[in-house]
């Protein structure tokens, strides 16, 4: 048999799918599903998408992809729900008024069955659900995850670094509160916009960090997870109640971070410091969306911690290298930080700013000033951030001291190994008395750590 | 067809339910990568057939031909789809069915010679040239 031939075969055409399609469409069948069962049947509009994605999945492979296959999704979605609201008893009552919903306007065949602007409102009705302040915050994100995102519980778990059976629990007793608090589905109004809107905003920057901090292993899934935080403050930002300066800011920050994302590992795995990342290796297009953001975000007299961070993250964007990076003007910002949150990890990110700017001491100096200080003994940086300017300054003993310190409290493989081999530095100078400085490197922390103290405190307005 | 006592061979999906549990990820990459294997068939013209069975049916069985809902007590043990190969050893067979994307999830596939006439048939030439021979 020649096999040579192109003819086309009998099984249509493409057998290719847009990336990730069946999550982004499990996500906006979830959100309009929610809206016609109503959130007390959250779990049946989970049902019904994963059916919706089985016939795909049953007669694809032998007819080939449809030429819309995410109108055929949501039209297969569509009619399955019907199905289910004729039989189960709970509709009985809402039944005619249901069903009149279901179908609309949609009787004309290859017309999307709903409308961009439909989905789109029921996404962020589902955004501000699942970002409900009365939702514990580590759900909060599980549960955006696996709803708005399509995500699987397996990869959840993947994600945070813990097991299936903790995530299954945090989505249990997050559809619990849903039930209990009697959330609704809605996008708030009014004076309840602008708080409601603020948590949402945290909640995806958690969910940004949670991807972006660099723990162990696990890169692929955690990129993922930015890409998704990403992507739901993308449509936040589309939406007339979600477009916001606030909410550009956002965006900006973490699309200018994670365009850094590409030169921050090594082929090893290693962690890579921004002083020696390949900056031609950073995503061009990332910057580009995150400066438009950003650009975006000053209409209006909004200054928020977001605007702050995003301009901190676009100086080291706009650098050609470490050196010529403006750190004045990082400086500058990180100043209006401190003054707005006065988080310890925040102040030594500043310090770092500071000893670029006015030198080594000055920097020791800042590390000195910054209030409860005893919150960053058990943070390896602090440690690393010291010895690194002792040493900057000569003081070997004193940055081997802090040094050792820091290898103590780190278990990242390649944080562990640039530790050792600095206090190798560290003792061959004190060994051979040589006062000379070796090196002008100073780390840098790209990031603040997650600021869960504000989350706790917007959960108790 | 190969030879004149079989007509290639069929492979049937067992199991209806494996999918269940799955991410919506991992039905994406099941779907492309069974698409690609059947189209790859197709093209090299090792497929010439192969639909997908509905979960719902019914099942006729008796003297009064009673009707019933079905076809299957366990939608594990349910067909649901087939492919037809035009290939000429069940060791063939047996090769291309490794290849099911299914089988890690739970996909059981059975292979089945398709019979084109009466086996029997197949020694009828011998015996009538015996025949005439005498």
């Amino acid at each position: 048999m020649n096999s040579a031939r192109a003819e086309p075969s009998a099984p249509g055409g493409v057998s290719h799918l847009v990336e990730h399609l069946f999550r982004e469409e499990s996500g906006k069948m979830i959100a309009v599903l929610t809206r016609i069962f109503g959130l007390e049947h959250f779990q049946l509009a989970e049902d019904v998408m994963q059916e919706a994605l089985a016939r795909a999945l049953q007669t694809w492979p032998f007819y080939g992809v449809p030429a819309n296959p995410a109108a055929w999704l949501m039209r297969v979605a569509r009619n399955l729900a019907l199905d289910v609201v004729r039989r189960h008893r709970s509709f009985r009552d809402k039944q005619p008024e249901i069903i009149r919903l279901i179908e609309g306007d949609s009787a004309v065949a290859e017309q999307p069955v709903f409308s961009d602007q439909e989905i789109a409102d029921d996404r962020l009705r589902l955004m501000f659900v699942c970002c409900h302040p009365l939702i514990p915050q580590d759900a909060q994100a599980a549960l955006a995850l696996k709803t708005l995102c399509g995500f699987g519980i397996a990869e959840i778990a993947r994600a945070f670094l813990t097991s299936e059976a903790a995530i299954a629990k945090r989505l249990t007793r997050a559809k619990q509160r849903l039930r209990d608090e009697g959330i609704r589905f809605e996008i708030p109004a009014g004076a309840q916009l602008e708080p409601r809107l603020e948590g949402v905003l945290q909640s995806l920057y958690l969910l940004f960090n949670e991807g972006y901090k660099a723990s162990a292993g696990e890169m692929l899934v955690r990129e993922e997870i930015c890409g998704e935080a990403i992507r739901l403050a993308g449509l936040l930002a589309q939406h007339p109640a979600g477009n916001q300066p606030r909410t550009h800011a956002l965006l900006a920050l973490m699309l200018l971070n994670a365009a850094r994302g590409p030169a921050r590992v090594d082929a090893d795995g290693n962690l890579v410091r921004l002083s020696e990342q390949n900056r031609t290796r950073w995503d061009a297009a990332k910057i580009a969306r995150g400066m438009f953001h950003l650009a975006q975000s000053a209409a209006g007299g909004q200054l928020s911690e977001y605007h702050l961070q995003a301009g901190i993250a676009a100086c080291h964007c706009a650098a050609p290298d470490y050196t010529t990076t403006d750190w004045a003007r990082i400086l500058s910002l990180y100043n209006q930080l401190a003054a707005m949150d006065p988080s310890p990890v925040v102040a030594l990110n500043r310090a770092v700013a500071v000893a670029q700017v006015r030198g080594p001491q000055a920097g020791i100096d800042a590390v000195a000033q910054i209030q409860s200080q005893g919150t960053l003994e058990s943070y390896y940086l602090f440690h690393a951030v010291l010895g690194e300017f002792e040493a900057q300054l000569n003081h070997w003993a004193a940055a081997q001291a802090h040094f050792s310190k820091a290898l103590e409290l780190v278990e990242m493989k390649s944080e562990r190994a640039f530790l050792t081999q600095r206090l190798r530095v560290c003792a061959e100078k004190i060994s051979a008395r040589c006062p000379e400085s070796s090196t002008s490197f100073v780390p840098t922390i790209e990031r603040s750590k997650i600021n869960r103290e504000r989350a706790k405190t917007y959960e108790n307005k | 067809m190969k030879t004149n006592n079989q007509s290639g061979y069929m492979l049937l999906f067992i199991g209806m339910d494996w999918h269940k549990g799955l991410s919506p990820e991992q039905m994406q990459k099941v779907s492309e990568d069974w698409m690609a294997w059947f189209q790859d068939l197709t093209q090299k013209g090792k497929a010439v057939a192969g639909h997908p069975l509905g979960p719902e049916g019914k099942v006729l069985s008796g003297k009064n031909r009673a009707v019933t809902d079905g076809p299957f007590a366990e939608s594990k043990e349910a067909i649901g789809g087939y492919f037809l190969l035009d290939v000429a050893t069940i060791d063939e067979a047996v090769a291309i069915a490794r290849q099911c994307p299914g089988l890690p999830y739970g996909v059981k596939v059975e292979v089945r010679p398709v019979l084109s006439e009466c086996p029997l048939q197949a020694k009828l030439p011998a015996e009538e040239q015996l025949a005439t021979a005498q």
